[in-house]
């Protein structure tokens, strides 16, 4: 029941609750009051029944000169309607003739005429021997019954006979019909009473409290300005305080939504300049090749191959800009070709204007064990922002070193350079600082993000395993697989 | 109770009539009842004075006492009229006693005397089953609940000190009333006042079982002082013998379970008069 009180409702919970007190207060009182009165009552019994037998005593008496049984017996039947609990059998008394033999008895049955009662078991009592009952005297037995004593004196104090009582342990226990029917009715009234006005309490009680949660239920689903309209306005301190802090709740939800659509906009406003940087740095970087490669068609144009050579390089290098500003865009998809050797030398031709405007020396190598199976403008952006960093890392007469390595797995392309060292620390810094604020670093943070789209990985290498004269290494891969339109966006 | 209700109309009735007796002129005949009838019954006794006063002339009353003694003191202290009383002490005073009328039970002037046990007693049959138990007696002039029982004790060859007590229960009824208690084991009761209680369907009767039926003696009769020259008690005499010939008379006299009236002779008596010989005889 405790347990299955508090999945009710208030309304029925209250007047449950109530019913239940009154209830235990009254048992409670009861089982006190019961205590009192067993011990009040017996004491009364008692103080009765000594009445009764000086009564019987003193109009017994001519009675027991006579030898009178019937006249006895009329007496005690009727006087011994006075003893308690006399009309359930449980008290009875009888005049003893000096030897303690019954002269009559109330219950004839239980207290039979002429037979021994003093100094013998009696209905399971033993009783004194006559010689030796002078004075009143109280025999208790142990189930709690008590026999009352008293000599019958002639007027010159010999004892001619005897009253007894018997009163048994039922007249003493404690009659709970009559102590708990008081109670009883009091509680059934006041449980009348309190039913309908803890229904109604109750009801009371929960209604703000539902409107709370109604009121909770509804944030985040409605405008927080109407949620704030269908709080109540408790008195209750407890309610007071829960519905301050849904109040306090949906202004912050508020402040917060106000924040997030601050942010969100900052958010897009920086996506969209870091967009426009990275167009521009990746249409700038192949640009100085570009450059290189129109001065050498002006100045060697007129030779066939290095004319057509030249214009490839320039076709290729420009098709590069549109596609590589086409996969910039999020949501784009781009078509594009596998990577191939050529792409590497492409990319040495139009990074080595720029190492020779730096005064760098450039070399490149390649390890091929399986076909190139990765994005060719992909890659070839990465590797030409490698190169393009190296040789900026490296300085004036720096050394960068290429490595293009391919296995079943992975396309990878390693930049090694001398100069200022980078660590795997500062190059996560240097990513973690989105590029955005740095437009230097775009190169680097195009790899990266080109890394975790296309599911592959961009780090640099641990100092002690780069081989000397390096004093950097970056490594950039992307899975090897079939072909690179069924490459899924590993991120987007 | 019963006893006591009667009592106390009896004193609110009868008695201030007997006291008046003493001092007043006016003629009234009080005639003693005693336990040989159900006499418990204000009602009755008022209706039957009623009848009887009409037809005597001068007002009759009933005084009643639960002992035969007190009735013989008062009718011998000429404080009574008449009385109706058990034929042991008639046949005690039979020289001082003139016999006025004997009522005819079933048609005749006799009556039994029963032996009588509490219900379900079944190890008690019979006068000899009565050692070491407790026996309860009407009174000491009572034939049927007394004297009848002595002779019995005797013939079974009981004396007192065998019966482990005995008792008088100051009336009939009260011997049914003992026996139904339990306060007696065993009772003698008049036999015609044992068979009117159990038709009025009595509870105390209901308790208890007829035993052993004694056999018939002369019904207690109505008698009165012998040298009583009082001429209104042969008017008393005579109306009691007419009652059966009246419709008022025969309603009381069915009140009262009995047929009517009859001329006694002393001789009915004779079965009583064996009986005291025997019985003092044998005290003797």
């Amino acid at each position: 029941l405790i347990s299955f009180i508090p999945r009710l409702p208030y309304r029925i919970q209250v007047p449950t609750g109530l019913a239940v007190a009154v209830t235990v207060s009254v048992l409670m009182v009861s089982i006190v009051a019961a205590r009192i009165s067993e011990r009040t009552a017996r004491r009364e019994i008692v103080v009765t029944v000594q009445r009764v037998i000086t009564l019987l005593a003193a109009q017994g008496r001519p009675l027991l000169v006579a030898e009178d049984t019937f006249r006895a017996y009329a007496l005690l039947r009727n006087t011994a309607a006075l003893l308690p609990d006399a009309d359930k059998g449980h008290t009875r008394a009888a005049i003893l003739d000096a030897d303690g033999r019954f002269l009559a008895g109330s219950d004839p049955l239980r207290l039979p005429t002429g037979e021994q009662a003093l100094g013998v078991s009696v209905n399971a009592r033993l009783l004194p021997r006559a010689k030796d009952v002078t004075t009143p005297r109280t025999v208790a037995a142990a189930d709690g019954s008590l026999s009352l004593l008293q000599p019958i004196l002639s007027e010159d104090e010999k004892v001619i006979g005897f009253v007894l009582a018997e009163v048994d342990a039922a007249t003493f226990a404690p009659d709970w019909m009559a102590l708990s029917k008081p109670g009883l009715i009091g509680a059934a009234l006041a449980i009348l009473v309190l039913g309908p006005l803890g229904w109604l309490a109750g009801r009371r009680m929960a209604q703000p409290i539902a409107q709370i949660v109604r009121s909770i239920a509804l944030i985040g689903r409605v405008d927080p300005a109407k949620v704030r309209e269908l709080l109540p306005t408790v008195a209750d301190i407890e309610l007071g305080q829960i519905a301050g802090a849904v109040h306090r709740l949906v202004g912050e939800m508020v402040a917060n939504q106000a924040n997030e659509q601050r942010a969100l906009a900052a958010e897009r406003l920086a996506a969209v300049g870091r967009i426009t940087a990275a167009v521009a740095h990746e249409i700038n970087n192949p640009l100085a090749g570009l450059l290189t490669a129109v001065r050498t068609l002006r100045l060697h144009g007129d030779a066939p191959d290095t004319r057509l050579r030249t214009v490839d390089l320039i076709e290729r290098g420009l098709h590069q800009i549109g596609t590589m500003t086409t996969a910039l865009l999020p949501q784009a998809r781009v078509e594009d070709r596998c990577l191939s050797p050529n792409d590497l030398e492409d990319v040495m031709t139009l990074a080595r204007a720029n190492a020779s405007t730096h005064a760098v020396s450039l070399d490149a190598a390649r390890e091929l064990g399986a076909d190139l199976l990765v994005a060719s403008t992909v890659f070839r952006q990465v590797m030409l922002n490698l190169l393009l960093n190296a040789i900026k890392a490296a300085g004036e007469g720096g050394q960068v070193h290429a490595a293009l390595y391919a296995d079943p797995q992975t396309v990878r392309f390693t930049v090694s350079n001398t100069g200022r060292a980078m660590s795997k620390t500062e190059l996560q810094q240097r990513l973690g600082t989105e590029g955005g604020n740095d437009p230097q670093g775009f190169g680097l943070w195009i790899c990266q993000e080109f890394a975790i789209r296309y599911g592959g990985g961009f780090e640099a290498s641990d100092p002690s395993a780069i081989s000397p004269p390096f004093s950097t290494s970056l490594s950039f891969w992307l899975p090897n697989r079939h072909h690179h339109d069924d490459q899924e966006v590993a991120a987007d | 109770m019963r006893r006591r209700r009667f009592l106390d109309c009896i004193a609110a009735v009868g008695l201030p009539l007997v006291g008046a007796h003493a001092s007043a002129a006016a003629p009234t005949l009080r005639v003693g009842l005693t336990a040989v009838i159900l006499a418990d019954q204000a009602a009755f006794l008022a209706r039957w004075s009623e009848y009887l006063s009409e037809r005597v002339g001068v007002a009759v009353t009933f005084v009643a006492r639960d002992s035969y003694q007190a009735i013989l003191d008062l009718l011998f202290a000429k404080q009574l009229d008449a009385a109706w009383i058990c034929g042991y002490p008639y046949v005690r005073h039979q020289a001082q006693l003139r016999l006025l009328a004997v009522p005819l039970y079933q048609g005749r002037p006799l009556y039994q005397s029963y032996l009588i046990r509490t219900r379900g007693a079944a190890n008690l049959n019979g006068w000899s089953d009565l050692k070491g138990r407790v026996l309860a007696y009407s009174d000491p002039l009572s034939n049927s609940g007394w004297l009848v029982g002595q002779a019995q004790l005797r013939a079974a060859g009981l004396g007192p000190q065998d019966l482990r007590r005995s008792f008088f229960a100051h009336g009939h009824s009260n011997v049914a009333d003992a026996v139904a208690s339990g306060l007696a084991q065993a009772g003698c009761i008049d036999g015609y006042v044992w068979e009117t209680m159990h038709l009025q369907k009595m509870a105390t009767v209901a308790a208890t079982q007829v035993i052993w039926r004694s056999d018939f003696y002369g019904f207690p009769p109505i008698v009165v002082r012998r040298d009583d020259p009082n001429a209104a008690l042969a008017l008393l005499g005579q109306t009691l013998l007419r009652m059966h010939d009246e419709p008022g008379g025969q309603d009381l006299l069915r009140a009262l379970n009995l047929g009517g009236f009859a001329k006694p002779a002393p001789a009915l008596y004779d079965s009583i008069r064996s009986l005291v010989k025997l019985v003092h005889g044998a005290h003797a």
